[in-house]
């Protein structure tokens, strides 16, 4: 829980015979992150990789041949399977073909159908206006001397088109007028219908042309069609009847053909990162300790002639070589936590991934993150309603949208929690703070208190952070880092030293004289100063300063650079009890409107009361939970994490698959 | 008020101008025996971060590409330093770029070609476009004009497509929905340009409005002396963009007048350059098209001189860069093709090389 699992490093030859057996094992067995190789081989033999690359290209078609046939039978691809074999592209592609025919002739009608619907539809709107003309439609197509014409033009070029019809005699009336579109009518002699109709295309006039069959007056048009519509939606309705029936029949089928499809993508685009030689493959990439033996169970069961080296990191044997903390950045990193921690791990990473060897911290989080919220947030009633939002996040399953916030719910519950803790602590139920008594004080009444409390903690936190520090260089074998870093041994007495003359000045009879700080802040302060020296020494490297003078200038800044840092930080925790004063004052606020609003505290009072709780529960905790997150990753973080490390992700040939480290 | 609004975007224009290349990289350009040495010398410019690829991937269209992806992200910053109604215009005149894309995907699903095949011919997708690139595949997916249209549903191209499509399924041909699309998108760039407050609306016109200006005319032309419409097509397939060009102008091209008596109507500063051969053949227009061009680039050049805080300066660098982008493919291509200067540099609209003896003048970026 506290340090990331053991990795070993794994390296394989494969016979090019095996590769796609070998490549399937290593993704069935989930506990294999394939590493980037080393060695890639010479451009002759990565060139005669035309095959994968072709593959690659071809699955990347068949892949999105197979999603327009999953849009055509309006559904979705499903939940992706646990393991996906490959499949020959030759064998996908004949499966894809076959479904295509088999849809194309429903689809094909359903989309005819559709198309005269919106046909009909728009003759309707078109003839809507012209309902009450008492005019035979077969005489508007048989006039001799006279042009007309009806239709649908964008209302953008109406202008332009009677511009363009000026020096000819025409009459352009607009019948209706829709957004985008006009129904118009267009008239002019027949001795001028070629220039009409240029005009009239040119302007994207489309004509209304319903079928001769549609005859009689418009109002007698008008039933016909909407007779016609009515058939054409029956249809429409069939169609997808029809559709319906071929999803049913195919749809297991289809997405069992994509998934394939996908993994296949995805097992020849890993073979494409191996290393190459003329006829083996070489892999590389880590695994945990515990699944060393599993790995090379299903390795053996893909390939009897593969070739199998498991060797421990460099950075065991010699954490702080150049090779070890070099490689220390390539070890990818498994963070593996009890359920409520692991809730934690998002927000460690948001940051930076540990580094292999390195602690993680989401232990240490999981306890702070909610203290430092709680001690800004208290209230009984608020941190209620936080916790009970917090829960439903984290185990609401129906909406979709909402089900990767599952972490954050759990971290808003525990925050709320907290808050819930801390409500009772400061006597605070729903801003009302003449309900319940303190437990230990109101922050509007014991301003100075909180603040001091504020700073005991960050003093208590800041510590942590400097402990942490030296097990992380312990752990790392650093141990001139352990005792000299400004946030190792040396920094923790320089802290103290500092803390201890400042608490001097403002307490009576403190118990340890002032020389006595004075001293004990000099020499660790010397010790600090001095520490990269003195750290070389203590690891036997030389020459221990390459130049004298710009050493000691760089080590009196960085002094300089530690006691304001020391104070900077110390003092940004003051923050916690400023926003617990703020929550309480802001509650405050609340009362003094709904009293504005209704004195006699009617319904009105009540209903500002509530929704002021809302928004202080709404705003003010996102911003305390902002300053939370502040406090962690700048002041806490600063002192011990390192970061840069790679996040542990076994190999799976399914898309979007998480697999359990 | 335009102090404040605009102070930013000001300077880092002027920034960004002074990186556009020299006359002495373009002469090293025209001068490059090779593509290879071509992508050398741009490799040492700004367009070197765009240039970081395996070089057997940077054929001549793929290096084209990276550079628009340069000029994409000159767009996107400037959209986000520009105040409101300026931001709406430079986001509106990138639009052009995704017109453009619409028409290479309609021609492709009309010449069934694939998806790879048409990728590199599209201009780079920002994220502020209306249409990301999974749109675009979808719609060659779907291997049909008419359903490629229905894809655009939810978008503001189709209402225009959609209306234009009984045209397309008569004629069985392209041109009326590239028409459709062009006459929508410039319509609209139009009345945003006369949305503007007045002094931005006036910088604006300067700049962008002489460039349609110029445009709309070459259309006019175009339709006459290529397609041979007739007076009422030509009004129709243009724009109404008064006061300085005028239906009067359009009938008149449109009726036979000597185009270059309109045009020194129109654009009389130009009216001496005009070749007496417009209509004659292919290079005239070409000619004009040039002049009308290199025109456009001295206007832009000329706003950077005087009031600094107006909407001109950055519309006037964006025009400049789309200027180089295409000197730049021009450049390529001859390159690739191996054609000497002489043939290709008299087609460059922003630089003109010390050799040519024309009434622009002597070697220099045009000012």
């Amino acid at each position: 829980m506290y340090q990331a699992r053991m990795m070993r490093k794994v390296e394989l030859v494969v016979p090019e015979t095996d590769v796609i057996a070998v490549t399937e094992a290593l993704a069935a067995s989930g506990a294999f992150h394939l590493a980037t190789s080393e060695f890639m081989g010479d451009e002759s033999v990565l060139n005669a990789d035309g095959k994968w690359h072709t593959w690659v290209t071809t699955f990347a078609s068949l892949e999105r041949r197979i999603m327009a046939i999953i849009e055509a039978l309006e559904t979705d691809v499903g939940d992706p399977p646990e393991l996906a074999h490959l499949i020959e592209p030759e064998v996908a592609q004949r499966d894809i073909e076959h479904l295509e025919q088999e849809i194309q002739t429903p689809l094909h009608e359903l989309e005819t159908a559709q198309r005269r619907l919106t046909q009909l539809e728009r003759y309707l709107t078109q003839l809507e206006p012209l309902r009450d003309l008492d005019i035979d439609l077969g005489t508007l197509r048989k006039l001799r001397y006279t042009y007309a014409m009806l239709g649908m033009i964008p209302a953008a070029n109406v202008e332009r088109l009677r511009a363009s019809l000026e020096h000819i005699p025409f009459a352009l009336t607009t019948l209706r007028h829709d957004d985008h579109l006009a129904a118009v009518a267009l008239f002019g002699l027949q001795r001028d219908a070629q220039i009409l109709d240029r005009a009239a295309r040119s302007a994207y006039l489309n004509p209304l042309t319903p079928p001769e069959t549609y005859r009689g007056t418009p109002a007698a048009a008008i039933t016909a069609m909407q007779a016609g519509i009515e058939r054409t939606r029956q249809h429409i309705a069939e169609g997808k009847s029809a559709l319906a029936h071929l999803q049913e029949l195919h749809i297991r089928r289809v997405r069992h053909l994509l998934w394939r499809v996908r993994a296949s993508r995805r097992l020849v685009e890993t073979i494409l990162q191996y290393g190459r030689l003329r006829y083996t493959y070489l892999i590389s990439g880590w695994t945990p300790v515990s699944k060393v033996d599993l790995l090379k169970q299903q390795l053996g069961g893909a390939s009897q002639n593969i070739s199998i080296e498991v060797t421990a990191p460099k950075w065991e044997t010699a954490p702080h070589s150049a090779e070890g903390a070099a490689e220390s950045e390539e070890i990818p990193v498994v963070m593996e936590n009890p359920p409520l921690i692991r809730a934690f791990q998002g927000l460690i990473t948001t940051y930076g991934c540990p580094r292999y060897g390195e602690l993680d911290p989401a232990s240490i989080v999981a306890l702070t993150f909610p203290l430092i919220f709680g001690i800004m947030f208290g209230d009984v009633g608020h941190g209620i309603l936080l916790g009970l939002a917090g829960l439903f996040l984290a185990h609401q399953k129906r909406i979709r949208a909402l089900r990767s916030f599952a972490n954050m719910g759990v971290i808003v519950a525990l925050c709320g929690l907290s808050a819930t803790v801390f409500g009772f602590l400061y006597g605070s139920v729903f801003g009302f703070e003449d309900v319940l008594e303190p437990l230990l004080l109101r922050p509007l009444e014991d301003i100075m208190d909180i603040l001091l409390l504020s700073v005991g903690m960050g003093v208590a936190l800041l510590n942590v952070g400097m402990i942490y520090n030296m097990i992380n260089n312990a752990l790392a074998k650093h141990w001139g880092r352990v005792l000299f870093d400004r946030n190792g041994l040396a920094g923790i007495v320089f802290y103290w030293s500092l803390l201890g003359i400042a608490a001097n000045m403002f307490i009576a009879d403190f118990p340890i004289s002032i020389v006595a700080l004075e001293v004990t802040t000099f020499l660790s302060g010397a010790v600090v100063t001095f520490a990269t020296l003195l750290e070389r020494l203590l690891e036997g490297k030389r020459p221990l300063v390459e130049d004298w003078g710009t050493y000691l200038m760089e080590a009196f800044f960085e002094l300089f650079e530690t006691v304001i840092g020391l104070l900077s930080n110390t003092l940004s925790y003051v923050r916690m009890g400023a926003f617990a004063v703020a929550h309480g004052a802001l509650s405050l606020v609340v009362f003094i409107i709904a009293n504005i609003v209704s004195p006699g505290h009617s319904l009105s009072y009540w209903l500002v009361v509530i929704l002021g709780n809302l928004f202080v529960i709404g705003f003010e905790g996102m911003i305390v939970g902002i300053q939370t997150l502040r406090l962690e990753y700048y002041e806490f973080f600063g002192k011990f994490f390192a970061g840069g490390g790679r996040r542990y992700h076994p190999l799976s040939l399914i898309p979007g698959q998480q697999r359990k480290p | 008020m335009s102090v404040i609004a605009y102070a930013q975007i000001q300077a880092t224009t002027r920034a960004l101008y002074s990186q556009m290349l020299s006359p002495g990289v373009w002469t090293t350009l025209i001068q490059a025996p090779d593509l290879d040495a071509v992508l050398g010398e741009l490799s040492k410019t700004v367009y070197g971060a765009y240039l970081q690829l395996d070089r057997r991937l940077l054929t001549p269209r793929r290096i084209v590409y990276q550079g628009k992806r340069y000029l994409a992200d000159r767009y996107t910053k400037l959209m986000r330093l520009a105040p409101e109604a300026a931001a709406n215009l430079i986001r509106l005149l990138w639009r052009s770029y995704e017109v453009d894309n619409l028409k290479a995907i309609l021609r492709g699903i009309e010449t069934g070609a694939t998806w790879e095949q048409i990728l590199f011919l599209l201009s780079p997708i920002p994220a502020h476009a209306a249409l990301a690139l999974a749109d675009l595949e979808m719609m060659v997916q779907s291997g049909a004009v008419i359903r490629a249209i229905e894809r655009l549903k939810n978008t503001d191209y189709y209402d225009t497509l959609s209306h234009a499509l009984e045209r397309y399924q008569r004629e069985q041909n392209l041109f009326p929905l590239e028409v459709a699309l062009d006459l929508a998108y410039y319509r609209e760039l139009w009345q945003c340009i006369q949305a503007l407050p007045p002094r931005d609306r006036d910088y604006a016109l300067r700049t962008v409005g002489v460039s349609l200006m110029a445009d709309n005319l070459l259309w006019a032309l175009r339709y006459r002396i290529y397609h041979k419409l007739s007076g009422e097509e030509i009004i129709n397939y243009t724009l109404a963009l008064n006061p300085r060009i005028t239906d009067a102008d359009i009938r008149a091209i449109a009726g036979g007048e000597q185009p270059g008596e309109v045009i020194a109507r129109i654009f009389p500063e130009v009216a001496s350059q005009v070749p007496g051969d417009l209509v004659a053949g292919t290079q005239g227009l070409r000619q004009l098209e040039l002049i009308l061009q290199r025109y456009v680039v001295k206007l832009c050049r000329g706003v950077f001189v005087g009031d600094p805080f107006q909407i001109g300066i950055p519309l006037a660098y964006l025009q400049l860069m789309e200027h180089e982008i295409r000197d730049l493919t021009t450049l390529i291509e001859a390159k690739a093709s191996q054609l000497p200067p002489s043939v290709f540099t008299a087609q460059l609209e922003l630089y003109v090389p010390f050799e040519r003896q024309d009434s622009v003048g002597a070697s220099r970026t045009l000012e």
